[in-house]
């Protein structure tokens, strides 16, 4: 198991700095240049070139990759070309609402997928699984955007039980912490667990013709019992994998939902940094969430281990 | 009731009986208290001048609030005293002097003064600090201040206007606290100190910053509110809804929300207050790129422009078109301002005429709104027989090209200033680096030259009109909409100043 792990966390170091180089790359080509940005259209091409200069922009690009990647592994992710603040400061003070929103609606998503998945495979062409999979069909193709704007209209505008926008930190308030969390995490939850649902009901139509099924069934199990515990873990691989994948989309969808919910975390820090060219904090961000993905999927490999004893064996 | 509830009822109406007597012209009674909740679009970055350069609308309002300038613009758009007096300015315009209100002090409790004020301007300005705002001051030589109570103003070039654009809540205008700035260093930009109504209370990056009634303000009474809560919305829909449960008091908005805006306007319980500014979005035409070389060209393009079915697919109609470039909030009125009509057959003859085939470039901000209005024309000049090709580039680097006159039509925009003379002197003057049409002639110059150090605004007014009509009949550049500005607020909120600059400043406001 040692073994497997140190080879995973080999193959997690180059990973690591190929998200560096893209993240610095993505972030300098982008269009658009920040000395402009920043003096505003009345500016006179010297002011411009000056501005260049003092930010080091006019510096080789390699040498500015460098001086960053020093930077960072000495903790030091620069600071705000905009407003001086540092950027590790700013990502860290915005990221606990980012996690507990993704948390949230990872949770909720499994909440929803998990028993009706089960429920559909068990009676896999039944009505309730047709009707299941159509709303998820149908849910799919409702982008989040709009999905949030439904929900607030629904709970906050007509019956007024939700805050519309909104964060109130957890240590505040508690209660108002989750009522200004359960739209938006709602609304990420609602994208994520169609997904969910169908790769965990499929699957688990596969392994439920499993001999050792049929097997138990003939032993007398419970029907509950062989849903729960000898078909759902074999069946959750998959599920486990895509979920750690979605991370990524729930990320993309937390840029989205935090501005619409106006909830101050890092998917709002990115948004704004992007409008306002203010590199420094865009690459921190970038780097931090795609290292958070890399480690999660990590994670993920580390569980496979944990729920498939022939994957941790085969590294001995 | 109690009955000294009673007695103090019975008593504000006697006074509020009495008080047009007593000629105050308060035709309202003024409610005291509460606190009023504004959705703002964006977070602000802070407020050290050094340190984000130029305020953007967002910082504005929230520096309406915490700071003062030496001037106001009441609603006729006149300068007003505010942290100065009374001013007065030298023969030439170059010299102004402020006689500065006495007794007011910062909220860190240190004294305004004429030194407060030069140290605002010297930082700014200092070439050690780098400051992005300078450039906006760059017509200002230096601040003097010989007496605590006098600043003087020394400018380069002549500013007949300079209280009315002072008035401006801007990182140049505003007045900050020598002390807290020098004192606080690094934080100073998210911990701001000024003289102005409400004090920052507390301020989460990204949520909210909670201002409060500024106790010791030198305009005693004021504000009515006894706190104000800044809250960036960047989605407009979701703001429209906070709007609609009561968690906001009053939104920002622009006229690319226009359902909302319509829906607001048939709501009783909401007003919409809308302004309609001295800029525009505008068009350059390079007149040394060929086609554009030929005047009938360019007459051509503006000719062919249905100004109200442009409003109409972009924003419903409420996009006010422009036919030159002062606005309607500007005090420049022109009864001639030399406007091409809308005249499809005319465009026609015209391209016809010239004879060649015409096709060029338009630069496009790559945005789903430059996008939109980029097609638009592109339908206009289909009509007319002109073929038009969109670019996209991204907004910064349509300065970029603009300036190195790496284009054939580009977007522009004319900011909002209480006076035209900065811009229309940067724009259309020979050899100015953003005079983007490349274009120069004698009357155009010498008509910029005399409206700059004329005083009576009679006269120029009639030198701007004949700008315009000089710039309307070359086709050089050509006009969009004017800058318009909305806040929708709950009907109960009143006393709203209008909204210069596309700042709300809710300090004069109260609750009814």
């Amino acid at each position: 198991m040692l073994g497997f792990i140190a080879t995973r966390i080999g193959y997690l170091i180059p990973v690591l700095i190929a998200v560096t180089l893209l993240t610095f790359l993505i972030a300098s080509l982008l269009p658009g240049d920040l000395a402009h940005a920043m003096l505003g259209d009345q500016a006179t091409p010297e002011a411009v070139e000056a501005l260049r200069r003092d930010m080091g922009l006019d510096q080789p690009l390699w040498w500015r990759y460098l001086n960053w990647l020093v930077g960072i592994v000495q903790g030091d992710f620069g600071r705000s070309f905009r407003t001086g603040e540092p950027v590790l400061g700013a990502i860290l003070a915005r990221l606990p609402v980012s996690l507990e929103l993704m948390l949230l609606a990872e949770v909720t998503a499994l909440a929803i997928s998990i028993p009706l998945a089960i429920h559909c495979a068990a009676h896999s062409g039944g009505p309730f699984d047709r009707v299941v999979t159509g709303i998820a069909f149908a849910k799919l193709s409702i982008p989040n955007f709009m999905a949030a704007i439904l929900l607030i209209y629904l709970f906050a505008v007509e019956l007024r039980w939700l805050p519309a926008t909104g964060y109130v930190p957890f240590a505040e308030d508690g209660l108002g912490n989750v009522r200004a969390m359960v739209l938006p995490a709602l609304t990420l939850a609602l994208a994520e667990w169609p997904v969910l649902m169908r790769v965990l009901r499929s699957d688990m139509i596969a392994v439920l013709q499993e001999d050792y099924i049929t097997m138990a069934r003939a032993k007398g199990l419970k029907s509950r019992r062989i849903l729960f515990v000898h078909a759902l873990k074999p069946s959750s691989l998959t599920l486990i994998t895509v979920a750690g994948i979605n991370i990524g989309r729930l990320i993309g969808g937390a840029v989205i939902v935090e501005s619409v919910f106006a909830l101050p975390g890092i998917g709002r820090l990115l948004l704004g940094a992007i409008y306002t060219r203010d590199f420094m904090i865009l690459q921190g961000v970038v780097l931090f969430v795609a290292a958070g993905f890399v480690i999660v999927n990590f994670l993920v490999d580390m569980l496979y281990a944990v729920l498939d004893p022939r994957i941790r064996h085969a590294h001995r | 009731m109690s009955r000294a509830v009673r007695f103090g009822v019975m008593l504000t109406g006697i006074l509020m009986l009495a008080l047009p007597l007593l000629g105050s012209g308060a035709a309202q009674a003024q409610k005291r208290g509460g606190s009023l909740t504004v959705g703002l679009e964006l977070d602000i970055a802070g407020f050290d001048p050094l340190k984000v350069g130029v305020f953007d609308t967002s910082a504005n309002m929230a520096a309406a609030l915490l700071f003062d300038t030496l001037t106001s613009l009441d609603d006729k758009g006149e300068a007003q005293p505010k942290l100065a007096l009374s001013w007065s300015h030298a023969e030439d315009y170059k010299t102004w002097t402020f006689k500065l209100r006495p007794g007011v002090k910062f909220h860190d409790g240190t004294v305004f003064d004429a030194q407060a004020v030069k140290f605002n301007i010297d930082r700014q300005k200092d070439p050690k600090n780098k400051c992005r705002c300078a450039f906006y001051i760059a017509f200002l030589k230096e601040v003097q201040a010989p007496d605590p109570l006098t600043a003087i103003f020394v400018l380069t070039d002549p500013s007949v206007n300079l209280p009315k654009i002072m008035a401006f809540a801007s990182s140049n205008n505003v007045v900050q606290s020598p002390a807290a700035m020098q004192g606080r260093g690094d934080d100073y930009n998210r911990n701001p100190v000024g003289t102005g109504p409400f004090v920052l209370k507390s301020w989460t990056a990204g949520d909210r910053m909670v201002l409060e009634k500024n106790p010791n303000y030198w305009n005693e009474g004021r504000p009515y509110l006894d706190r104000v809560v800044l809250r960036p919305l960047p989605d407009s829909q979701a703001r429209f809804a906070s709007l609609e449960a009561g968690e906001s008091d009053l939104i920002w908005d622009d006229e690319f929300d226009s359902d909302n805006i319509l829906k607001a306007k048939k709501t009783p319980s909401l007003s919409v207050h809308q302004h309609v500014g001295s800029g525009a979005s505008v068009y350059a035409i390079n007149t040394k790129a060929p086609p554009f070389d030929d005047v009938r060209v360019r007459r051509a393009l503006v000719m062919a422009l249905d100004r109200p079915k442009w409003s109409q697919v972009l924003t419903n109609g409420l996009s006010r078109p422009a036919t030159n470039p002062y606005g309607e909030g500007s005090w420049v009125k022109c009864k001639d301002d030399g406007a091409l009509p809308f005249d499809l057959a005319k465009a026609q003859a015209l391209l016809k005429d010239y004879g060649k085939p015409v096709k060029f470039k338009m630069l496009v901000t790559a945005t789903p709104r430059g996008r939109a209005n980029g097609q638009v024309l592109q339908q206009f000049w289909k009509l007319a027989g002109a073929e038009m090709e969109i670019e996209q580039v991204d907004q910064t680097a349509i300065v970029t090209r603009a300036f190195a006159r790496q284009f054939e039509l580009t977007p522009w925009r004319i900011v909002d200033l209480a006076d035209p003379d900065p811009q229309m002197y940067a724009n259309f003057r020979t050899g100015s680096p953003v005079a983007l049409a490349n274009y120069s002639n004698p009357e155009l110059d010498r008509l910029l030259d005399h409206a700059r150090v004329t005083a009576d605004p009679e006269k120029r007014s009639e030198d701007y009109c004949a700008i315009s009509r000089l710039i309307n009949s070359e086709a050089i550049w050509f006009w969009g909409f004017q800058n318009t500005y909305y806040a929708i607020a709950k009907a109960k909120v009143k006393g709203l100043p209008k909204l210069h600059n596309g700042v709300i400043d809710v300090s004069p406001t109260w609750l009814e």
